[in-house]
């Protein structure tokens, strides 16, 4: 037992403690996923659904190289190689993701501070708003079809319109609660209008920036999955829909598993260091210990 | 009193309007008041007698109808960085360090870099807040960052300092200690300022002169002159000072005749 002990402390010293207590998460975190895992590989042991439902882990995983097999290699990949069918859905998906954000975030936070500062201006926009957010995005796919025709403008129109709104309410609320005593204070140290934005208001409403972009992220994708599927001719969303139609499930799954893959990558590497930057160091948020 | 006035306020009045009955809230009534340069003004009054209404008239965040309002000579008009405040609550933003806090009005006035940091460095020592430079806000103590608050203000040079209740948030040790500390900072940098209080203690004991208000709307009624010089004004002796007990008192005296008096409005 003491010899337990001690090793214990000994890794711990080692290691250091908050670097244990992490990798401690990340394993409780993947509980789950082995536990399905397990699950999906008895299925393929004994048959509980046929392959064309469930199709076995190991054809999932070859699909990867089914579907790239045709690819000269990494440099034409980055390319776009027409032959290299996966990468070049993976690409095309993300790339109007990023796009939309691009262009999407930093339009809707300046329309939100402006309408979370003036009342005017907020008041010609919230109701517009409000009636926008209220009509989710994929609402928008068939008339956006209309518009635009099968294709990338329509998945990006869609994707743009998601993330504008759900930005720009975010924004406003957050520059609302900021409280009044802050600018006042910037303002009687010499600040001038655009002082106040930059150095108040901004910052004050990133919490509720943050959640905008996160809320963004997780309606933004799933809009433009849906996009690419009804509207689209290229992207995850797309190849799903085809490979669903041609019963290759295990593309399916392929497809399904890149999507929140992705997802999950843009989360713990973007929106996650972001918030420890900002928010969390300012003391804005309960931070979890 | 010796030196010029550095503020004057002449016959001002302000009525609050309304918004939902239409009627309006009458807060000050013929406000006559001048501050004199390296002096200490304390007002103290009932609640609601219009304290505050006064100050954000003089920072330039109200703006007035009846009446005048001048710093150094010039009217008022806005906030500006000659009249720096310390305000109540904690106005210092949560997003900046300590230094990067106290540093801002030089930020905000394009000082260069260099100077900056001294003038910084300068007023954190005053304030004795070395050490925390890098922390920020939420990692301080309520009075620290009062501390900050105070410095923020004054590393700005302004002609006047407005604080507002700035001790009242904290416990009864802090601001005891928060006092003397404002009374070495006044002897050290030579700040003309006009302090808001609800405690008569507090403005005995930090006022060359002090301003009873009447209830609202408010008038002065009365002021008292504090004739202690500021290397005396040290709370340890303070309890055994006549002049600093007979001046209490009596302005302790004056309050309660406002908050006791029939009400008659
Ligand atoms: N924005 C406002 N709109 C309407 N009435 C107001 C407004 N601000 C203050 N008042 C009213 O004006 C009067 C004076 O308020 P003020 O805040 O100046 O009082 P005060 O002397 O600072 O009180 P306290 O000591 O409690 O801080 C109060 O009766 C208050 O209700
Ligand atoms: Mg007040």
């Amino acid at each position: 037992m003491t010899a337990i002990t001690e090793f214990s402390i000994a890794v711990q010293k080692r290691v250091g403690r908050q670097r244990l207590l992490k990798a401690f998460k990340v394993l409780l975190g993947s509980v789950p996923f082995i536990f399905l895992i397990i699950l999906w590989e008895l299925n393929t042991q004994f048959v509980w659904f046929d392959p064309i439902e469930i199709p076995p882990l190991s054809d999932v995983w070859g699909a990867i190289f089914f579907l790239q097999s045709d690819c000269p290699g990494f440099v034409a990949a980055m390319q776009q190689h027409n032959d290299c069918n996966l990468t070049n859905n993976i690409m095309s998906s993300l790339g109007r993701v990023i796009l939309a954000g691009v262009v999407g975030i930093p339009l809707g936070i300046a329309f939100g501070i402006l309408a979370g500062m003036n009342r005017t201006i907020s008041g010609y926009l919230e109701p517009v708003g409000i009636f926008m957010n209220s009509v989710s995005g994929i609402a928008w796919i068939p008339l956006a079809i209309v518009w635009f025709g099968v294709g990338w403008e329509t998945t990006l129109f869609i994707m743009l319109n998601t993330i504008f709104w759900l930005i720009f309410f975010n924004t406003m609320m957050g520059v609302r609660a900021v409280p009044k005593v802050l600018v006042q204070g910037v303002q009687t140290l010499g600040g001038s209008y655009y002082d106040t934005i930059k150095h108040v208001y901004l910052p004050g409403a990133m919490p509720s920036v943050i959640t905008g972009m996160r809320m963004s992220l997780g309606f933004g994708w799933r809009a433009l999955i849906a996009a690419e599927m009804i509207g689209g001719d290229s992207g995850l969303g797309f190849m799903i829909f085809v490979s669903a139609v041609e019963f290759k499930t295990e593309e399916v799954f392929l497809g399904v598993i890149l999507i929140s893959l992705i997802y999950l990558i843009s989360d713990r590497y973007m929106l996650v260091p972001l918030e420890k930057w900002t928010i969390e160091r300012w003391g804005l948020v309960w931070k979890p210990t | 009193m010796s030196g010029e006035a550095k503020l004057i306020i002449q016959d001002l009045c302000h009525h609050y309007p309304d918004e939902y009955t239409g009627e309006s809230v009458h807060a000050l009534e013929g406000i006559n008041l001048q501050v004199y340069e390296n002096e200490f003004v304390a007002i103290v009054g009932p609640s609601g007698c219009g304290k505050t209404t006064l100050l954000n008239i003089v920072a330039g965040l109200l703006p007035y109808r009846e009446g005048r309002a001048m710093v150094d000579g010039n009217e008022i008009h806005g906030p500006g960085p000659d009249r720096g405040v310390v305000f109540q609550e904690h106005a210092i933003l949560p997003w900046r360090s300590v230094a990067r806090n106290i540093g801002h009005g030089l930020e905000l006035q394009r000082v260069p870099k260099e100077e900056t940091r001294r003038r910084v460095q300068e007023y954190i020592d005053l304030v004795g807040l070395s050490g925390f430079e890098d922390r920020y806000p939420h990692e301080l103590s309520g009075g620290m960052k009062q501390r900050v608050a105070v410095a923020r203000t004054l590393c700005a040079d302004p002609v006047i300092m407005l604080m507002d209740e700035p001790f009242a948030a904290v416990d009864a040790q802090t601001r005891i200690t928060l006092q003397d500390e404002l009374n070495r900072i006044v002897m050290a940098t030579a700040k003309t300022i006009l302090f808001i209080t609800h405690s008569v203690e507090e403005a005995a004991f930090l006022g060359d002169r002090c301003i009873v208000f009447s209830r609202r709307p408010g008038q002065i009624k009365t002021e008292i002159k504090i004739d202690i010089p500021r290397e005396e004004r040290v709370w340890k002796d303070m309890a055994s000072n006549p002049k600093f007990t007979n001046a209490r008192d009596e302005i302790l005296r004056l309050v309660r005749q406002e908050v006791t008096s029939d009400d008659e409005h």
